[in-house]
């Protein structure tokens, strides 16, 4: 048997035994594989990001100061913020809240609500801010009633709160029901037998079992709350200095020609995306040990 | 894992009375399919009760049920006289060990086996230095003292199942529930602590109920043994009973390894073929009945008197003893039987013999 095998390898290989793990390509197909991905990647992904930061500083930081503190933009930094100081933790709220009940209880509709998390991913930015337009606007059934009591929605910080609650609708909890179900109810249970409220439970268990992934989801959850374009766009009636957001400033000065601002203000919110990949990296490999410690038997 | 010590004198648990429990009629339906027809059983303080089956038996529900994990359709279950239906998972006071431990991960050992005491309400709960002394007097208990600052991640399989025992044991339960303890686990740990649990119940004196498929570690642990198909109890009996006089041929064939054979009976005595085996059917009534033996008691007939003859098709080892397999009869009956290591046969071959412990279970 062995004395077969060694033949057929001398046959095959001048130098003795050789032999290519099988999943391993030749290394003319690795190199052209490896150069075609990094062309890519440099064409499509670095390049446009490093162009993003050499326009911004095209005159220099006197130039970027001014554009970043100029008062429209300053007020549109500051609404972009405040946006999302609201909007993410009621995301956080809803996400967690809703992950719960889904991975952890069985009631009639779980695949509907299941279903309905994802409708903000699978329904156009544009169209969701045109909801809060018909739901809201001047001409819709409640639009007499609000402006007789002097609340505007439409064209004002809470429709662009709104629009962008609803973006950002799935990314909490997308993150946590595939662990929390993959968790189990075991631990939940196990609190309970030993006599733990139900809100200890969810506390001191739950919570801290998925406390990684829950503030992965939060970090992706704030990217796109300040990135967020085409639902504020439509309800934000851009006014400057009052319901301008980053993106929508950006746009604003891009089309204005005032290209070095625009880069700038836009520099911003790349810095903001950087920052939340460098986060989630660490993240990732953190609770990828945590993950894979748990497992070890 | 280290290899687990006798428990050293001294180390004890403070105790309530054990209590007894009663379970009447429980049914259990998930939707439109039933788990358990109506299951009685009564279990004495201090009893270390096995519920044995093969998975779909309805054994793990009947352990949630008591636990308060899930809820019966219908039935009762006291705990020491009084309805525990009527109280929550909380108030129920069980320990329950579960099959893959449900450790809290974010928590050292020290904080899982704390966890029942530091949830209690303020006036309830031990001082902190109290909560301390039994939390390393249990960690003594189960063997891992020192262990106390580690991570559940940072023990093995069988550490970590202590782990979770000592936690049960911690809120001082009524009842101790375990569902397939040690199915995680390799062989050899499962040996381990298997004796090491029964003593523990020794020391302790819990009430207990564990849920196995393997008919090896109930006959060993438990003071009785209940087993159970199909959502129904087929027998409850001591280990003995359970092994030498199985109710049914389910029971027979579950318990250890077992050979069928279609007879008939005919005054009061076994026949094959219409050929008498010799064996006395006292008390049997006259017609078809299924003949039970285990493979190990047989013996060979030489003598050419009334036995059983079959044709060799297989032979292999199995442990200390040659295992034939033999088609017997005029249609071919599998059947197995072993035989002395040092008496290989060749397959083809013809063996006579007789069972000289059998059952017979009408049919």
């Amino acid at each position: 048997m062995s004395d077969g095998a060694f033949t057929t390898a001398r046959l095959h290989g001048a130098s003795g035994i050789h032999f290519r793990p099988v999943t391993m390509e030749r290394k003319r197909v690795r190199l052209a594989l490896i150069l075609i991905s990094l062309a890519f990647l440099a064409l499509f992904l670095v390049m446009p990001v490093l162009a993003v930061f050499v326009e911004a500083f095209r005159g220099g930081w006197p130039a970027f100061a001014e554009a970043i503190f100029e008062p429209d933009a300053a007020a549109a930094i500051r609404l972009t913020l405040l946006v999302a100081a609201i909007s993410v933790p009621c995301n956080l709220v809803f996400g967690v809240a809703a992950s719960w009940a889904i991975a952890k209880f069985d009631f009639r509709g779980k695949a509907l609500l299941n279903t309905l998390i994802d409708l903000p991913f699978s329904v156009s930015p544009v169209i969701a801010g045109l909801i809060y337009v018909l739901m809201f606007g001047s001409q819709s059934l409640l639009g007499p009633w609000l402006k007789s009591e002097g609340i505007q929605v439409i064209f004002a910080v809470p429709g662009i709160v709104l629009a962008t609650i609803f973006v950002t609708f799935p990314f909490v909890a997308r993150e946590l029901i595939p662990l929390m179900e993959e968790q189990g109810r075991g631990d939940e249970e196990a609190a309970l037998s030993l006599g733990a409220s139900g809100f200890q439970v969810f506390f001191r268990v739950t919570l801290p079992n998925v406390k990684w992934a829950l503030l992965y989801g939060v970090l992706l959850c704030n990217a796109r709350a300040m990135g967020e374009f085409g639902a504020v766009s439509v309800v934000s009636g851009h006014i400057r200095g009052l319901t301008n957001t980053m993106p929508l400033h950006v746009e604003i000065l891009y089309n204005e020609y005032q290209f070095a601002a625009a880069f700038a203000v836009a520099s911003l919110l790349a810095v903001l995306a950087l920052f939340t990949l460098v986060v989630k990296s660490v993240l990732e490999w953190r609770y990828a040990d945590e993950i894979a410690a748990t497992r070890r038997h | 894992m280290n290899a687990i010590t006798p428990i050293e004198a001294g180390v004890s648990v403070a105790l309530g009375a054990p209590i007894d429990v009663t379970i009447e009629n429980v049914q259990k339906a998930f939707g439109d399919t039933p788990a358990l027809h109506g299951v009685s059983l009564d279990v004495k303080a201090g009893e270390l009760v096995a519920l044995l089956g093969p998975s779909g038996s309805g054994k793990t529900t009947l352990l949630r049920i008591l636990a308060g994990l899930d809820a019966p359709t219908a039935g009762r279950v006291l705990f020491g006289g009084d309805d525990a239906l009527g109280l929550s998972v909380q108030q129920r006071n069980v320990g329950f060990v579960f099959q893959h431990y449900a450790l809290f991960r974010h928590m050292t050992v020290f904080q899982n086996i704390a966890f029942g005491l530091t949830v209690r309400p303020r006036g309830e709960r031990p001082p902190k230095a109290e909560i301390r002394k039994r939390v390393l007097h249990l960690l003594d208990l189960v063997q891992l003292t020192g262990l106390d600052k580690r991570y559940p991640s940072q023990l093995s399989g069988g550490q970590r199942q202590r782990v979770a025992l000592a936690r049960a044991l911690a809120i001082e339960p009524r009842v101790l529930l375990l569902d397939e303890p040690f199915g995680a686990l390799d062989a050899q740990v499962r040996k381990d602590l298997r004796r090491w649990l029964r003593e523990i119940h020794d020391r302790t004196g819990h009430t207990t109920f564990f849920v196995t498929h393997d008919q090896e570690e109930a006959l060993e642990l438990a003071d009785r043994v209940v087993v159970m198909s199909k959502g129904r109890i087929e027998q409850v009996g001591t280990p003995d009973e359970i092994y030498d006089a199985p109710a049914s041929p389910f029971v027979f064939e579950f318990i250890g390894e077992s050979s069928f054979l279609p007879v008939t009976v005919v005054d009061g005595a076994v026949q094959l073929d219409g050929q008498s085996l010799d064996l006395a059917a006292l008390g049997s009534p006259h017609g078809e009945a299924t003949l039970g033996f285990r493979p190990h008691d047989v013996s060979i007939v030489e003598d050419g008197g009334p036995a059983i003859t079959g044709t060799i098709v297989t032979e292999r080892r199995h442990g200390g003893a040659r295992r034939l397999e033999l088609e017997v009869g005029t249609e071919k009956h599998r059947v197995e039987i072993d035989m002395p290591v040092d008496h290989s046969r060749a397959p083809g071959g013809q063996v006579t013999f007789r069972p000289h412990r059998w059952r017979l279970f009408p049919r």
